[in-house]
């Protein structure tokens, strides 16, 4: 059989090979082809040579487009197709080599020599058909893990190596070089060792894609694990009579609710919110919005009291120790704790401290909180504009917090704290709304009982809270508050007050500061007094105490430094620790010529002498008016000039001068701005005095309102004005009548050494300023 | 990609193998072969032991000039069939006769075999 030489037709065939003893269906629709299959049907045997194009884009290949060995096949099923294609199984018969091309047209013929593959037997080929059986059964379990045992029996019962070779090679669908070197192996054994290489390269690639699908699917399968599990765990925890994490924290909730005593219509609200947070995931941003309102509801003190300390003298003592004087404000704490004692329901007062900086109105309201044994918030209200920082911005807004005012219940844990609303005149006020106007609602005992914050939305009673408001002045806090609140005057401390009050409390709050004893330091009265008026200007005690701190420092730097002998300040030694001399006393003019008043004024930080001057103008008529005077003020000058001028025979003035001449009145100093009436009588006072050219006496001054009939009205800032005149050294002062009860709010040793004119009258006045004057005033009166 | 192919019988992959109906007779075995189209000089019945084999070869002998395939069912060139009967052969007598289309094998056995 071997070298047998035949012609056959060739049917080209693209992407495969044809292996002897194995079938293969084929399509086949070229010309060339189906002239092939005609031609090797037409034949009695069916044959054919089925050869692989080298290139599959070559439409009609030639020789050299073709492998040089093949397959004889047999044709064994044939079928036209209704488009004129051919298909046809074909099985392979044996392997040859193409010799020679004989035709081309209509069909490829080619003369083939059969060319089979030498019989060999050995232990080699053995060896490796074995290898080659076991790779591929791997390999099929990697590629097909479902595959039937059956394939594999199959491939073993095949002793054949060779087909065992052809078959595996068909199936591995390798590229077609690699299947056509297997088809042209000169012996079995370089065939089986060519499948064998194949096969290792195969089975790597098949490991390695397992691996990357195993591990794909194990990232999944892991995330479906955890899934699976947390359910588990629930229903686990469920059957357990366990709580998952949202129901432990609502059950928590519930359990504080009970403990919290709320009042009914809160609690009703709690819940409802308690059962719409139940129901939502800890994840959902709605849950911590429910949460921590509830959290918030929970912490109020709603029904959480402190008892009053209704000891009335250890509420005076506690008083006592912290401040010094005050007698008003300690009495009326004092009162309240009485009619607490009496009536514990009884609303709590709603006090306002009106004073300059530095006299003690915050510390007031701490030992006020002291006394009556009650916790104490300071809300400091300064340059607050924004009516939702006092009631809250409403829940539906992200970030939404209660107002300071619940906010500040909430931090003193009691409903009944002494609540200090600091500068209520500092208020600021704009668009988004008028704080004052929330705190009418919160310091009124009326309303105040339900005060609803708009984060809360539920009512809490603030009647229970001592609230204290602080201000500087009155002016700028708007009518219905001021109505509300109780006024307690704080007024500015005369130097011998403050001198006690350095005795009592700054000294030893700087020497415990400093770290000093009262052996170490010692400070004379000389040198205190001098602190007081040389260095420090002021109503309060705040730049004396911080004097007085750098002069314990300074001891204390030499104490640190090593020298432990005990020092005494000085008058002298002043100078050197503090510097010059920071202010000189406006001592009182020794002489004043005529047309000159001494004024008193009142001020945010205390009381101020001021001089005021009158000139008469050659030419022209009126009034002119200089000093940043307000518009009160100037209006009070008119009054003065025009009962002047209507008085002028009265009091011996030249018609003449008052016809011809203006006047210019000057206020100094004119760059502070000044307002307000009590500078009246001065002025009425200072006009006389240029009218009929008599000075005024330099040892008096005088404050008090005038109205256009003459009669004197009553002014403020009494203390202040009164204490500013004794420090300049004027010791006479004309005030109006209705003042005189003011008197008693100066210390008794001011009362002692001042002279006091009460004046119902601008001629009283007069008659107490201008000593020439006085005269021709009573005359009138006499007649 | 190719269908693989896997005979029965090692090492005759490529040829086909005709049906065959096996007869118990009284005296022996009928083996009768469907091999039509295949002329009596083309087959070869050969016996060793107690294998009966039948090879040879399907010609397409009747096509007229001018008749191309329009489809085919019937497998031309080689074939091979290996029966095995439960009996020795090579002391029996075998003859082969053809009838209509079909190859009747007869196999009688000698009367010593059946005994044994």
């Amino acid at each position: 059989m071997n070298q047998q030489i035949e012609s056959l037709p060739v049917l080209p065939i693209k992407n495969s090979v044809l292996f002897p003893g194995l079938l293969m269906p084929l399509t086949a629709g070229r010309p060339t082809s189906i002239a092939a299959i005609d031609a090797a049907l037409a034949s009695e045997d069916k044959e054919l040579l089925i050869i692989t194009q080298r290139d599959t884009a070559v439409e009609s290949p030639g020789a050299e487009d073709l492998y040089n060995i093949g397959s004889k096949a047999v044709v064994k099923r044939m079928m036209r197709r209704q488009d004129g294609a051919v298909n046809l199984i074909v099985q392979g018969v044996e392997r040859v080599v193409l010799i020679k091309i004989e035709q081309t047209e209509p069909y490829i013929r080619a003369r083939v020599r059969l060319a089979p593959v030498p019989e060999e037997t050995n232990t080699e080929i053995e060896a490796m058909r074995r290898a080659i059986l076991e790779l591929s059964t791997r390999a099929i379990q990697l590629a097909q893990p479902n595959a039937p045992i059956e394939v594999t029996q199959m491939l073993a019962e095949n002793e054949e190596p060779l087909q065992l070779t052809y078959l595996i090679g068909s199936v591995l669908g390798l590229p077609v070089e690699k299947e056509q070197g297997l088809l042209e192996a000169p012996s079995r054994l370089d065939a089986l060792r060519l499948l064998h290489s194949y096969l290792l390269h195969e089975l790597q690639v098949l490991e390695l894609r397992n691996q990357i699908n195993t591990q794909a699917q194990g990232e999944m399968e892991r995330q479906q694990r955890e899934y699976l599990l947390r359910q588990q765990l629930r229903a686990i925890q469920e059957e357990l009579g366990e709580t998952s994490p949202e129901q432990a924290d609502a059950e928590l909730m519930r359990k504080q609710m009970d403990e919290a005593q709320l009042p009914e219509e809160v609690r009703k609200e709690a819940e409802r919110e308690l059962a719409r947070m139940e129901k939502l995931p800890q994840a959902s941003p709605d849950y911590h919005v429910i949460r921590t309102y509830l959290e918030i509801i929970l912490e109020l003190p709603w029904a959480k009291t402190t008892e009053d300390n209704l000891d009335l003298s250890h509420a005076r003592q506690v008083l006592d120790e912290d401040h010094f004087d005050l007698k008003d404000v300690k009495e009326r704490i004092l009162e309240h704790l009485g009619v607490l004692k009496l009536n514990p329901t009884a609303n709590a007062p709603i006090l306002c401290f009106v004073g300059p900086p530095g006299v003690g109105k915050t510390s007031l309201g701490q030992s006020i909180a002291r006394s009556l044994g009650r916790k104490f918030e300071r809300l400091a209200l300064g340059g607050m504009h924004d009516e939702a920082e006092l009631r809250g911005h409403r829940r539906t807004y992200i970030g939404a917090m209660p107002g300071r005012i619940i906010q500040a219940i909430r931090r003193a844990e009691s409903n009944n704290p002494v609540l200090m609303l600091d500068e209520v005149d500092k208020l600021g006020r704009d668009f988004r709304g008028d704080p004052a106007a929330a705190l009418l609602e919160v310091l009124d005992p009326a309303q105040n009982y339900t005060f609803r914050d708009n984060y809360l939305d539920l009512p809490f009673n603030l009647s229970k809270v001592f609230f204290i408001t602080t201000a500087n002045s009155l002016d700028t806090i708007p009518q219905p508050l001021l109505d509300r609140m109780e006024m307690l005057r704080l007024s500015g401390y005369s130097a011998e007050e403050k001198v006690e009050i350095a005795r009592r409390y700054l000294i030893p709050r700087q020497l415990k500061e400093s770290g000093l004893t009262d052996q170490q330091f010692i400070l004379t009265d000389e040198a205190l007094n001098h602190v007081i008026g040389r260095y420090t200007r002021e109503a309060g005690v705040r730049q004396l105490e911080r004097a007085i701190g750098s002069l314990t420092r300074r001891v204390a730097l030499r104490f640190a430094e090593g020298d432990t002998t005990p020092v005494t300040v000085r008058l002298e030694d002043l100078a050197e620790m503090l510097g010059p001399e920071r202010f000189s006393f406006e001592l009182a003019r020794k002489q004043l010529p005529a047309g000159v008043a001494t004024g008193l004024a009142w001020t945010e930080t205390g009381g101020d002498v001021l001089y005021i001057e009158a000139t008469l103008l050659p030419s022209g008529r009126g009034l002119t008016l200089t000093g940043h005077l307000g518009e009160v003020m100037q209006e009070s000058a008119k009054a003065a000039q025009s009962f002047i001028w209507a008085h002028a025979e009265q009091m011996g003035i030249d018609p003449n001068v008052v016809r011809r001449s203006g006047v210019h009145i000057h206020v100094p100093a004119g760059a502070i701005p000044k307002d307000g009436p009590s500078a009246g009588i001065t002025m009425a006072t200072a006009l006389a005095s240029i009218y009929t050219n008599m000075p005024v006496r330099s040892d008096t001054a005088m404050t008090g309102e005038i109205t256009l009939t003459g009669l004197v009205l009553p002014i403020g800032g009494v203390k202040e004005k009164v204490l500013a005149a004794r420090r300049a050294g004027v010791r006479r002062a004309i005030l109006p009548k209705e003042n005189q009860k003011d008197l008693r709010e100066l210390p008794d040793n001011v009362r002692a050494e001042m002279e006091f004119i009460f004046a119902e009258r601008v001629e009283d006045v007069l008659a107490a300023a201008i000593p020439d004057l006085a005269q021709r005033l009573t005359m009138p009166k006499a007649a | 990609m190719s269908l693989f192919f896997i005979s029965n019988e090692a090492g005759a992959a490529m040829a086909w193998r005709p049906s065959a109906d096996i007869y118990r007779t009284p005296d022996g075995w009928v083996v009768k072969m469907e091999l039509a189209g295949v002329r009596p000089e083309d087959i070869n019945v050969l016996t060793s032991g107690s294998e009966l084999f039948v090879s040879g070869v399907r010609r397409d002998r009747s096509v007229e000039e001018g008749w191309s395939h329009y489809s085919m069912e019937i497998t031309y060139n080689r074939f091979e069939r290996t029966i095995e009967l439960p009996c020795n052969l090579d002391r029996a007598s075998v003859s082969v006769e053809h009838h209509e289309g079909l190859l009747l094998v007869r196999v009688v056995l000698n009367q010593e075999e059946e005994q044994t």
